[in-house]
């Protein structure tokens, strides 16, 4: 079985305090955690305590020293601003164009790549392979393909018998679900794995016992691979929200953001405030609105995935 | 574990193969490892030097940057292109602040304004412009004073680089708008203007002047717009007190946009194109007149059997004026040694000396002895144009201004939406109030 | 009839087959497989068909690939002219090693400190160790992303930027690294090092000679996630590496413009010498990639 959640510290632990080994333990413990313990404070959370205190401040990228206090005017220019609620609704949009086809699609082909008796290798190259692309690779491929009118997507609109329009990521209706497909084509492949890898934990005497049932293939995905794979999928379902939800690189690489700000993000206003307007405490002030919205589906993630576990037990 | 050895022996390998490629890599690339782990400098005879330049500028940079090779050695520079705008200046930027910026970089006027204001960059004294032989009476009077700010100079100018008409000699042949000698008759009067563009457009069939506003194209818009707005006598900035103050003359910016639409609904002027469309239009005669930067000088004139001319935007209001910016050379804060500095200064003095080989892309020389020589009054069709940059406008000072900048975005975007009647001029005036005003409310950080 | 727990049902001739992968199945099964086969080909060509488009227009001449994809699939005058004009630049050797030197490097550190850290919470017990589970669980959630900001600030405030420890240090602390060391060194039996300890043998001694050796798979999952990881990082080089030379590839790739303009298959070839060396990892360690993936997301 691969999958727990967490290891909770053993029971019998709190006979520790009194035993000798355990004082001696502590010192070479501390001494082990050490080395991460110093960038885990200083690159994880200390940045994020510092997040939250530049966000009250007015501090300038180009000047040194935390700038004037605001109290809560960055929080309240940001929760006023239009472009930061377009940019929560372009990153929620990206999210729910992206979900779940992610989801469905993946399960799809694992599904049928499960039932392949030859050449599984070649499934799994073909999707999984995209996955490990770095993301510039994967925007300059698919930025190509958009061109209008002479890319190759205008190419298969025409074959298919539909006019080209103007391209696909220069006009604001068609930018975002442009950035959705190459995000379908890059991605899909971490959850076709993890579908894959729950797939084949299940015991193939469910099927059959299905399929002595009389139960045809349709039903038997249905009744025994779904709820089987319900825990794999309300994983997939929850790191693919959160994974959205800190979309950047191919938002960035893909449009910038545009036409205007169309399909500027999250976290492209955070940065633009930070490095292009040099507003370093009203970006903390956004970054930590953002990171609250993310801290509480994490947190949805945990809780669901220890239910889960439970349940199995 | 039986697939041990296996992975002990794949492991060996990816180690082998790793350790064997990082010797040539290291070896060969031994100045970007040291600076990147110790951060040493780059080589120091080497000069470092960032700019913007892409498309027919980057070609004529490069070969400007293969002159100062040619003299100081083919080592003696490196030099980088980043993507034009705002990706460029967050780069100087973040450079800066971090204590690592190039030697030299290229910033427009406008933007060049707001860094000094961040304490990012170094005046240049007139000691600096004495040691290559360069004073103030070198240079164009209007960049030169332009650039002034507190009273130090914070940049050196290169060229100024306004907004200009281009004409498809064919059409507006066709069209009656030539004269005797092949140029555009002058058309500084609105209503022989109209006449004009309804003339072309006869000959056409489509549109008789293009302008870009689509595809992510702000610039455009904008420089037309500004150019016409301040063709109206008393116009106010559009920005005041560093950005702090919404000044634009509402009236003045709905006559110039109902203007545009007028032009639009009567077919005269394109709804929706693209940088590279509405040029292209131009070329193969589908419009007669476009509007553009000179620097598309080098494209028009690659395309073969092309005829055309330039001028500047005629004067359709009170008074002339031509939206402008001006390149200029700019000295990021760093430690350097006199030594570095002068190379620096040597750099820019190369450049200043290569202005005519800049000149041919189309700009204006702010380098005097360049631009009131012989050769480049000779310089067709750039003389014809040349006087625009005498009513060159720049944009007005502010922290989010300039060319490239984000209020540029905001307004610009909004001009296009007018132009492609997708938006009433009151409708865009108001989403440019309600999205600037974050900005107008925001004290400088800098 | 009992159903899910049945495990053997001597009635079907089907469950005393072997566990191999070829039961009997009824008819309706097969032309299920066959639809679903075909279906699966047709949706893995589609998948292949961006790469080997890209990879098509990188061997085709610059003019050929502005003219448009009708064309470069006409034709097939194939020329290495984009790849050896991009290996023939410094640029992308530069940006190579940046992203060697990175990412190898921060591999390293990974592995070693998450290992130690790990090795503490299975192995040792310790005051405090509650607290340090705490925080490990609360690191996973923390969205490295949405710290860019302030982690800048930091790196600026150590004189780091423009280095290649501005991209390497904010990386170290992969939190899930930590988890998997654990949940690994967790399975492993008390017994392989009780002869170590009995002998009195120190507890780094028991980490490094014992523990570790019997890591190998685990190790080479984290070496290969961090290593692509790093690689594939957009966001945080970005904006800390400002100078070209030190520019790991995919910031290289997306910022310098140098004069590619409309050189198309100039572009494309970059896109690939980009995902080049990770392709080949990918295609030598596919099953370590794929099962560090599965673990670290099942896991984080």
């Amino acid at each position: 079985m691969t999958t727990t959640t967490l290891t909770v510290p053993r029971s019998g632990r709190s006979r520790l305090t009194a035993h000798p080994r355990a004082i001696r333990d502590t010192r070479s413990a501390w001494l082990f955690i050490a080395p991460f313990g110093i960038f885990y404070l200083a690159f994880l959370l200390g940045p994020t305590i510092y997040m939250f205190i530049m966000s009250f401040f007015n501090t300038s990228t180009v000047r040194t020293g935390l700038g004037s206090f605001a109290g809560f005017a960055n929080y309240a220019e940001m929760l006023t601003r239009a472009d930061f609620w377009s940019s929560l609704w372009h990153t929620l949009q990206f999210t729910i164009y992206t979900t779940p086809p992610l989801v469905i699609i993946a399960f799809v082909f694992a599904v049928l790549t499960n039932r392949m008796r030859h050449a599984q290798w070649f499934y799994r190259l073909a999707f999984f392979l995209p996955f490990i692309l770095p993301s510039a690779t994967i925007s300059l491929i698919w930025v190509f393909i958009f061109t209008p009118s002479t890319g190759l997507w205008a190419l298969a609109q025409e074959a298919l018998g539909m006019t080209p329009g103007s391209g696909v990521l220069s006009s604001p209706n068609t930018a975002m679900i442009g950035i959705a497909i190459a995000t379908l084509w890059w991605t899909l492949g971490f959850n076709y794995v993890l579908y894959l890898a729950g797939l084949q934990e299940i015991p193939r005497e469910l099927y059959e016992a299905a399929a002595v049932d009389g139960a045809t293939p349709w039903q038997q995905i249905w009744s025994v691979t779904v709820p089987m794979l319900s825990r794999t999928t309300t994983l997939v379902l929850l790191l693919q929200i959160i994974a959205s939800l800190k979309i950047f690189d191919q938002v960035y690489l893909m449009t910038g953001g545009g036409p205007g700000i169309s399909t500027q993000v999250s976290l492209q206003l955070i940065t633009g405030t930070a490095f292009t307007d040099n507003r370093v405490g009203a970006a903390s002030a956004a970054s930590v609105l953002l990171f609250i919205v993310i801290i509480v589906i994490a947190v949805i993630r945990q809780v669901a995935d220890r239910a889960a576990a439970r349940k199995e037990f | 574990m039986d697939q041990r050895p296996a992975t002990l022996s794949r492991r060996g390998f990816l180690t082998a193969a790793m350790g064997a490629a990082a010797v040539p890599l290291l070896a060969g690339c031994s100045s970007p490892v040291s600076a990147g782990l110790f951060g040493t400098r780059l080589s120091p005879e080497t000069l470092v030097y960032w700019n913007l330049f892409g498309g027919g500028d980057g070609t004529r940079m490069e070969a400007m940057e293969d002159g100062y090779r040619k003299i100081y050695g083919a080592n003696s520079l490196q030099a980088t292109t980043f993507a034009w705008g705002n990706p460029y200046y967050t780069k100087v930027t973040l450079a800066t602040v971090g204590n690592r910026p190039p030697d030299v970089a290229v910033a427009h006027l406008t933007r060049a304004k707001p860094l000094w204001d961040g304490g990012l960059l170094e005046a240049i004294t007139e000691a600096d412009l004495a040691a290559v032989g360069l004073s103030t009476s070198d240079f164009n009077p209007r960049p030169w004073q332009a650039q002034i700010t507190d009273g130090k100079n914070i940049a050196v100018p290169l060229d100024t680089h306004p907004l200009v008409m281009f004409f498809n000699t064919d059409v507006c042949k066709k069209a009656g708008l030539l004269d005797g000698s092949g140029n555009l008759v002058p058309l500084d009067d609105m209503d022989t203007f109209e006449a004009a563009l309804a003339a072309i457009s006869k000959v056409t069939g489509g549109p008789a002047m293009t302008i870009a506003n689509v595809g992510g194209e702000t610039a455009t818009p904008w420089r037309v717009f500004w150019t016409f707005y301040n063709q109206h006598k008393g116009a106010s900035p559009f920005l005041s007190d560093n950005g702090s103050r919404l000044t634009v003359d509402e009236d003045i910016f709905m006559d110039v946009n109902d203007r545009l639409q007028k032009w639009v609904k009567q077919g005269w002027v394109n709804k929706a194109l693209d940088y590279a469309t509405a040029e292209s239009y131009l070329f193969t005669g589908k419009a007669g007149l476009y509007l553009e930067g000179e620097w598309e000088i080098t494209t028009a004139q690659s395309v073969k059997g092309f005829e055309f001319g330039i001028v500047p935007l005629p004067t359709l209001y009170d008074t002339p004026a031509s939206q402008a910016d001006s390149h200029t050379f700019i000295l990021p804060r760093k430690n350097r040694t006199d030594e570095q500095r002068l190379q620096a200064m040597k750099f820019i003095k190369a450049m200043l000396d290569q202005s005519m080989t800049w000149a041919k892309g189309g700009h204006v020389p702010a380098y005097l002895p360049v631009a009131e020589s012989a050769e480049y009054k000779a310089l067709e069709p750039q003389s014809r144009y040349a006087s625009a940059a005498e009513h060159a406008v720049y944009d007005d000072a502010a922290w989010y201004g300039g060319s490239g900048s984000t209020f540029e975005g905001i307004v610009g975007a909004q001009l296009g939406l007018i132009q492609q009647l997708a938006s009433t001029p009151k409708q865009a005036l108001s989403a440019i109030k309600t999205q600037l005003r974050v900005y107008l409310n925001t004290p400088s950080p800098l | 009839m009992t159903t899910v727990t049945a495990r053997r049902r001597t009635a079907s001739p089907v469950s005393s087959a072997a566990p191999s992968r070829r039961p009997h199945r009824p008819v309706d099964s097969r032309t299920f497989n066959i639809v679903a086969a075909i279906v699966l080909v047709v949706f893995a060509i589609i998948w292949l068909i961006p790469s080997l488009f890209a990879l098509k227009t990188s061997l085709t001449d610059n003019g050929v690939a502005a003219t448009g994809a009708s064309e470069i699939l006409k034709n097939w005058n194939l020329t290495l002219y984009s790849y050896s004009t991009l290996l023939g630049q410094n640029d992308i050797w530069n940006w190579y090693t940046a992203s060697a030197i990175t990412s190898v490097i921060t591999a390293a550190l990974t592995v070693l400190f998450a290992s130690m850290a790990a090795f503490a919470l299975s192995r040792l017990r310790f005051r405090g160790s509650n607290l340090v589970l705490l925080l490990i669980i609360l690191g996973i959630m923390i969205p490295t992303q949405v710290l860019i900001v302030p982690i800048f600030q930091l790196l600026n405030w150590m004189n780091l930027l423009n280095t290649y420890w501005s991209v390497i240090f904010p990386q170290v602390p992969a939190v899930i690294a930590v988890f998997i060391f654990k949940q690994f060194f967790d399975g492993i039996p008390r017994e392989l090092e009780e002869a170590a300890r009995i002998d009195g043998a120190s507890q780094w001694r028991i980490y490094w000679s014992v523990i570790m050796p019997l890591s190998r798979p685990v190790i080479a999952a984290v070496t290969i996630l961090t290593f692509v990881g790093v690689w594939n990082n957009l966001l945080l080089p970005l904006f800390v590496l400002s100078n070209p030379d030190l520019m790991t590839i995919p910031v290289g790739l997306a910022t310098v413009q140098g004069s590619f303009g409309q050189r198309y298959a100039d572009i494309q070839a970059g896109a690939i010498l980009a995902a080049l060396p990770l392709v080949i990892l990918y295609l030598i360690f596919q099953r370590q990639i794929v099962e560090g993936v599965t673990g670290s997301g099942l896991k984080g």
